[in-house]
């Protein structure tokens, strides 16, 4: 399974560095964050779907996954028939109006290309967004609460409660 | 095509975070992060940090020395050039002060300029013969100053980041980390509480992006917060919660203190400020309780007429604990700027000298002027707000503005724009035309942060070097260089001999002890820079008040510390309480923010906050047009209904207009203005 980017939306502060950061790169911003009226927020940006409607239903097979599983679109074949945006469930690929076809997430790939993180990765100043496998992002997460729970433990002997021998 | 990296430090927050800027012959490409070096960010930049070279190429930046031919204000120039435009101030200051004395010229420093530039002007006003000079620190830590400085000796933030990791509880007092310092937050702040299990315990009236994260959210209505900060004390003296083999041995005055705080109960607090005196206590009781704590406050208490007795008030709470000295806690008050620290340590005040040493300490004085080879004035000067009023009474005939903006920063506008259109002579020396620039008689196009070399100090006290990523536009030059070219015209050339940032440096390691040991050599060589006081070249100092205070005994002065209200709190005529908050989009008077496409497209406009109960009794409906009216002036802005900000209160973003509504009332000790509160009145605007 290829690397994505991963939200962790407790540490979400809706700063937008992610969004400033992909529109530093990109001339727009790629990831949008949504604000909620109870003060949480969630960056969003294309999920890389493993199968991906948009390159499904792409008449013209501009959409390809890239050797890292990033759905990659090629803005030489897209004819700008908005297919992609219909089919995506998360409304991911946007008309780009001056050039008349779709624009969408690619991981960074130019970057990728370079060793780096995606740029959203890269500025995220509380980590709520992390780039990787997502088994390694699930094992950081279990791995951390085993070791706050020992924690506790160490300090209180509550460890007996939570861990059936 | 030469693309290089170039090492920067961020010229926006007192973070001091480092990133590069990808420069292409002489012009700023992009930002690049910095994951090599063992930086404060780690590689992290917040939205301001990542668009900051947005801003360079605006076609507004200014190119060329200009002369007002309209009135002042109108924003009418004509290009002149550097020699005219340098022979001109010079003989007019001369002039000035032939006239009317020393003391009829003022210089403004910049925290946006680097410490060697706050360094030169400071010396061109004592060349000069005043001592009347200032910067925004007067309008936002000035009280934090002052509080600490008479508590504990010394203001600075007394442990490295690193340390709040550790901390059990954290205290977060008007103060939102998450919009203002965005990358101290996520990497330090959160990581505690979310990693780490610490608690947090925010005082704000508003339920901010950071207060989301606390355990205990006290709301008092602004400026009152010194009542629960009382009562607090009274808790922790009662309770007998305090560390007492501490106080023994390293604080004086418990007795006095204890005297006066006995009749603010958390029962009277609630009275004041309306947070429940239940809160209060448990606020009071997990902080003392906690083992480790780190208390950081920020303009939210400082810029209150109260502001120094709050924070002397929580400066002793955190001595009562025994929580200095140690790892895993963490003290201080956080400059806006990213050389808020530096600016003031180059004695770009009325009363200080280079080091922050009193004017009057012989001894400081005598070694200064040694190197400097002239006599430093005696008089003590006048500060920020005072100079409005120099103005406007006759006796202040000329200033000379580096870098700022007080045109929309003061309080009160109406007021500061009537001294501006009266002045005698105004130069404004900036990167683009402010408000200010559009009152001066002479302007000078000035290099950014980026365009040029300089040094710049944390708020966690940590030197960094910043280097040149980028060509200024036209014929802008670097602050420094303007002021030494200006010194020579001035006859003062002899003391100004200068031919690069290095040798000012050089000269202030000399001159102040406790940057001795930040030579450019040090800097250039390590980008994380040293934490000050760094004596030298292989010392510095991670943590503070390890051995004893910096007052004169070594101990902890528990000053009594009485109640006493805002500058002005509602009344019948004006019932809401009026304050205002920073948007994490927006730096200060958005000189250069508001002229970044990225962020002003994000963050647009101002509006005002109302509690939903209020607004429903108003009639006024979210995205309604709202008068809000104080006794100075008034604003229309856009409604804005939550439930997150309390009754009673109502909340605007202060980056646009906000200081025509505010009030010129000072703190009594550090002469700060009350920017952050007034009362006033809203009305639905009809049609
Ligand atoms: S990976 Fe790149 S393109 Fe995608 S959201 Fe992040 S910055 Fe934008
Ligand atoms: S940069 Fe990180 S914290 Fe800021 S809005 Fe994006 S995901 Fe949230
Ligand atoms: S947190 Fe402050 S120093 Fe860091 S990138 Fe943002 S503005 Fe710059």
């Amino acid at each position: 399974m290829g690397k994505k980017i991963f939200i962790d939306f407790r540490r979400c502060i809706a700063c937008k560095a992610c969004e400033v950061a992909c529109e530093m790169e990109h001339g727009e911003a790629r990831i949008r964050v949504f604000e909620f009226p109870d003060l949480t927020s969630v960056a969003f940006n294309c999920r890389h779907c493993e199968k991906a409607p948009c390159m499904e239903v792409c008449p013209v097979n501009a959409l390809s996954k890239d050797e890292d599983g990033a759905v990659i679109l090629d803005p030489l074949k897209c004819i700008g028939c908005l297919m992609c945006g219909l089919a995506c469930p998360f409304g991911v690929p946007k008309v780009d109006e001056y050039n008349k076809i779709m624009d969408k997430c690619d991981l960074c790939a130019h970057r990728r290309a370079e060793g780096k993180l995606p740029a959203c990765v890269s500025a995220c100043p509380t980590e709520a967004l992390k780039y990787g496998d997502i088994n390694d992002v699930l094992w950081a997460r279990e791995g951390r609460i085993i070791a706050q729970l020992k924690d506790i433990g160490d300090r209180t002997n509550v460890l007996e409660a939570y861990i059936i021998r | 095509m030469a693309e290089k990296l170039v090492p920067v430090v961020c010229p926006w927050c007192s973070v001091g975070c480092r990133f590069y800027i990808v420069s292409v012959n002489g012009y700023p490409k992009k930002i690049e992060f910095d994951y090599e070096h063992d930086t404060r960010n780690h590689g992290k930049l917040c939205p301001k940090g990542v668009s900051s070279f947005q801003y360079l190429r605006h076609p507004d930046r200014l190119k060329k020395p200009l002369k007002r031919v309209g009135e002042r204000g109108e924003g009418k120039f004509v290009e002149i050039s550097w020699e005219e435009a340098i022979r001109e101030i010079a003989q007019k200051l001369k002039e000035i002060r032939e006239k009317y004395g020393p003391e009829a010229l003022a210089f403004l420093g910049s925290e946006r300029c680097s410490i060697e530039e706050n360094y030169v002007l400071q010396k061109l006003a004592r060349a000069l013969g005043t001592n009347n000079l200032d910067y925004v620190c007067r309008m936002c830590q000035s009280t934090a100053v002052a509080g600490k400085g008479m508590v504990l000796g010394h203001p600075g933030l007394t442990n490295p980041f690193e340390d709040i990791l550790k901390a059990k509880v954290i205290v977060l007092w008007g103060y939102n980390p998450a919009a203002t310092n965005p990358v101290f937050f996520g990497q330090y702040i959160e990581k505690a509480i979310l990693d780490n299990n610490a608690t947090l315990i925010v005082v704000d009236p508003r339920k901010t992006k950071t207060a989301k994260y606390a355990d205990i959210h006290l709301q008092p209505y602004p400026g009152t917060d010194l009542a629960v900060a009382l009562a607090m004390l009274n808790v922790i003296i009662t309770e007998e919660l305090y560390d007492k083999d501490f106080v023994a041995e390293r604080a004086e005055g418990l007795e006095e203190l204890a005297k006066t705080v006995e009749k603010y109960t958390p029962e009277w607090a609630e009275k004041v400020s309306g947070v429940p005196a239940e809160l209060i206590r448990k606020a009071a009781i997990t902080f003392a309780t906690a083992g480790t704590a780190a208390l950081l406050t920020n303009e939210g208490v400082n810029q209150h007429a109260n502001g120094t007795r709050t924070v002397m008030a929580l400066t002793e709470m955190m001595v009562l604990c025994g929580y200095f000295g140690k790892e895993g806690v963490m003290s201080g008050a956080i400059p806006g700027a990213h050389n808020g620290m530096g600016a003031g340590l180059m004695g770009i005040e009325p009363d200080a000298l280079p080091g922050k040493f009193p004017l009057h300490a012989e001894e400081h004085k005598k070694r200064i002027e040694e190197v400097w080879g002239f006599e430093i004035p005696e008089k003590p000067g006048i500060t920020y707000v005072e100079m409005i009023d120099a103005i406007l009474e006759g006796k202040l005939k000329a200033l000379y503005v580096m870098g700022t903006n007080p045109a929309k920063s003061l309080p009160n506008l109406k007021k500061v724009e009537e001294a501006f259109k009266n002045i005698e002579f105004l130069v404004v020396q900036d990167i683009f035309l402010t408000e200010t620039a559009r009152y001066a008689d002479i302007v000078l196009p000035a290099a950014a942060w980026f365009e040029k070399d300089g040094t710049a100090i944390s708020f966690e006290r940590r030197v960094q070097r910043s280097f040149k990523a980028a060509d200024a536009p036209g014929e802008a030059k670097p602050d420094w260089e303007i002021i030494v070219m200006l010194a020579k015209e001035l006859g003062l050339g002899e003391y100004f001999n200068y031919s690069d940032v290095d040798d000012i440096l050089r000269e202030i390691n000399r001159t102040i002890p406790p940057l001795a040991g930040a030579t450019p050599e040090r800097l250039k060589k390590n980008l994380q820079g040293c934490m000050i006081p760094c004596p030298d070249e292989s010392t510095e100092t991670p943590r503070l008040f390890v051995q004893g205070f910096l007052t004169p005994n070594g101990k902890a002065q528990l000053i009594p510390v009485e109640y006493k209200e805002p500058g002005e709190v509602p009344d019948e005529e004006y019932p809401f309480w009026l304050t205002n908050y920073r948007l994490v989009g927006h730096f200060h008077t958005g000189t250069m923010s508001h002229r970044s496409k990225s962020l002003s497209k994000r963050w647009p406009e101002e509006y005002i906050e109302i509690n939903e109960n209020d607004a429903k009794r108003l009639g006024i409906k979210d995205g309604d047009l709202v008068k809000v009216e104080t006794r100075r002036a008034a604003l229309v802005l856009k409604a804005r209904v939550t439930p997150h900000i309390r009754e009673g209160v109502v909340a605007v973003p202060w980056h646009w207009n906000f200081n025509y509504l505010t009030k010129d009332v000072l703190d009594e000790y550090a002469k700060m203005p009350e920017l952050k509160t007034a009362a006033c009145r809203i009305s639905k605007v009809e049609g």
